[in-house]
């Protein structure tokens, strides 16, 4: 029998990741030790503890090895990647700036909301690099387990719990399919590593390949909010403490997409006539769907919901491009998604802090009292519609170019519809515009808006990403193309 | 050391599996099946959990016969140790009836169940039976459990260490959720 053999881990390309973890546990620990006191600085040692991490991910990216490969292949640390990470650790600063006022103010657990936040975070951070099953499921319920729970964190109110219970069933159901689907696929190909999988898949295909792609697809599609597995999100994004939500239409979602991206482009992809009707079938769904029904909301958060859905249809679309640059994509559309829906967001919580409401109607006049927080939300909505040169102009122009350059016959109809639904969306978007600039504001409010200092930084970090992205894509494109030898990368150091 | 039993009759790998762990498997799968049943049919809730131990304990079995003397006792532990009395707990600590209650049985949705129910048997014994029908199992003389705990620290380092953090926060928000303040 073989000896054991220690593996070699490469502690740089795992720098990140041990950063995060020593957060949580700091976090922790803190709160044991200062009691009450704890909670004036816990929100500052997240905030911290993120920054800190994107150290390691700078030095990585500007090392002379930027592709690292460890465990035979089962965890990849490259440029992808750490742009992903990257967007996971920024979009959560971003929610612990939103946090701050919110869940201090309230009827909250402080040291633990920021524990779970960050523990979510890591294992986003292990997805982005996982390429093997079992590291893909593991960091999926690591994400996953703590988003349940923050749903239903503010514990007296009903819709809270509604929301935590929702989320966590149909979760825990999605999470069945996918290992079933998983285990269909390694029952095929024996190995559990991606690659291997592709490969497998790819020489012959079998009745138990096809069922299992259709449920690793099913299982994901809950997660990412798609049509039809999409009945969890509005109730769960209105009930949820408004942070959470931020947390759940931005970071969790761009990492079920990532978990995709992954499994798609490392092994389905082989597979391609199972995938495309499948995948087509559920983007033409969520973009329409969500499209239609984001139309009739008249609260702010719903909307926000349903046309995260509808957006979730516009980055699931290109990967029936998958060979034609339609994963790096949608890779640029998850960074400028999040930018843009954070900020807008930011800036409806700032809102309701005065208002006590989301509701459309509320934010007549807004203009006129609170001009800055109009401008701001006016950006990130046209960003959202795609207007030049904001944010996701770029994004909609990239899964438009990978649809079109594919020229298949799904790719084809797609882009018709994302054109189409583009259209759509520009209504509703605009429609919540033309309210803050047009119309009169409610009776007695003519004082601006106070806006504390955090929320006030997170409406700034997410502006400038929205505009400078827009204005100048360059190296969001440079970082979302992946080297053109993976296989030739050297393993370890 | 039953696994060993059925070890010793194992078969070349050209020929069929061996013959009492076929019949094993098979009285076990019928056990499990009936057990399986009752659960969705049984009317008192614990009851219904009681037999569900029928069905996972079925499930170790199954392991064993595999020669995953490991995974069996991880499912014994796990599923009969741990979970299912924590559903009886659950139910006896709680509110909740436990005794025969009849509105547990939805009547008119049943037709839609075993509808699914026989279409999801078909595809999948369908799609299962096509795929992996002509393959034979091996015996291995390989000790499985060195080589799983092997693949742990070695192959699965890091997500066998992501569990851990994942555990800890599944702990600390459940004890959040539940405590009462």
């Amino acid at each position: 029998m073989p000896d054991f053999v220690a593996p070699t881990l490469d502690l740089h390309a795992l720098a990140p990741e041990f950063v995060l973890a020593g957060v949580v546990c700091v976090l922790l620990l803190l709160d044991v030790v200062l009691l009450d006191r704890a909670k004036a600085i816990v929100g500052s040692i997240a905030g911290l503890g993120l920054l800190g991490s994107l150290v390691p991910i700078l030095t990585l990216a500007t090392s002379d090895h930027p592709t690292r490969t460890m465990f035979g292949g089962s965890y990849v640390v490259d440029s992808t990647s750490l742009l992903l990470k990257a967007l996971f650790i920024v979009s959560a600063y971003v929610v612990v700036l939103l946090s701050t006022n919110y869940i201090g103010e309230g009827d909250y657990w402080e040291s633990e909301y920021y524990t779970l936040l960050v523990s979510s975070v890591l294992g986003m951070t292990v997805m982005a690099s996982a390429r093997d099953l079992i590291s893909i499921f593991v960091a999926l319920e690591l994400l996953s387990i703590p988003a349940y729970m923050l749903a239903a964190w503010s514990k007296r109110d009903g819709r809270s719990n509604e929301a935590g219970m929702k989320y966590y069933l149909m979760g825990v159901f999605a999470s069945a399919i996918l290992l079933y689907g998983m285990s269909l696929l390694y029952g095929w190909s024996g190995s559990t590593q991606l690659s291997e999988i592709g490969r497998a898949i790819g020489e012959k295909n079998s009745p138990a390949v096809t069922l299992g792609v259709v449920f690793v697809l099913v299982g994901f599609a809950f997660k990412v909010s798609a049509v039809p597995f999409h009945m969890w999100a509005p109730d769960t994004y209105e009930g949820a403490p408004t942070p959470v939500t931020a947390f759940l239409a931005v970071a969790s979602k761009a990492a079920g997409f990532v978990a995709l991206i992954q499994v798609i482009g490392q092994a389905l992809v082989l597979r391609m006539n199972v995938m495309i009707p499948v995948v087509a079938v559920l983007a033409a769904l969520s973009m329409t769907i969500g499209n239609l029904i984001a139309l009739r909301q008249t609260n702010v958060i719903r909307m926000l919901a349903y046309s995260g859905i509808a957006q979730a249809g516009f980055m699931l679309a290109p990967f029936v491009a998958s060979q034609y640059g339609g994963i790096d994509a949608i890779v640029i559309y998850l960074v400028l998604y999040a930018a843009t829906n954070l900020g807008a967001f930011a800036v409806v919580m700032a809102i309701a802090r005065r208002t006590r409401s989301a509701e459309i109607s509320s934010f007549g006049g807004l203009f006129s009292y609170s001009p800055g927080l109009a401008v701001a939300l006016s950006v990130f909505l046209a960003s959202f519609v795609g207007i030049p040169p904001l944010g996701i102009w770029y994004g909609k122009l990239s899964v438009m170019r990978a649809l079109i350059e594919s020229q298949g016959r799904w790719a084809t109809v797609l882009a018709i519809f994302v054109a189409l639904n583009t259209a759509i969306a520009a209504y509703y978007y605009l429609n919540v515009a033309k309210t803050m600039w047009f119309d009169d504001a409610p009776e007695g409010e003519s004082t601006p808006i106070k806006v504390p200092t955090s929320l006030r930084f997170a409406v700034g970090i997410a502006l400038v990403a929205t505009i400078a992205l827009g204005v100048y894509p360059g190296p969001l494109t440079d970082a979302a193309t992946p080297e053109a030898t993976p296989a030739a990368a050297p393993s370890g150091r | 050391m039953i696994a060993s039993l059925f070890a010793a009759q194992a078969c070349a790998p050209s020929e069929c599996f061996a013959v009492p762990a076929n019949i094993a498997f098979g009285i076990c799968a019928l056990l499990m099946i009936g057990a399986a049943i009752k659960v969705v049919t049984e009317t008192n809730i614990v009851h219904a959990a009681l037999y569900l131990v029928v069905v996972l304990a079925g499930v170790g079995v199954n392991y064993l016969i595999l020669q995953a003397e490991f995974l069996a006792v991880t499912q014994f532990l796990v599923y009969i140790g741990a979970i299912i009395v924590l559903f009886l707990f659950g139910i006896m600590l709680t509110r909740a009836p436990m005794g025969r209650s009849d509105d547990l049985d939805n009547a008119k949705l049943r037709p839609a169940g075993i509808g699914a129910a026989v279409m999801l048997l078909v595809v999948l014994g369908g799609a299962l039976l096509s795929s992996f029908g002509e393959t034979h199992l091996v015996f291995s003389t390989a000790n499985s459990t060195t080589a799983l705990s092997d693949a742990v620290f070695n192959q699965y380092l890091i997500p066998f260490e992501v569990v851990s953090v994942m555990l800890l926060a599944a702990l600390i928000g459940a004890i959040v959720l539940a405590r009462r303040d």
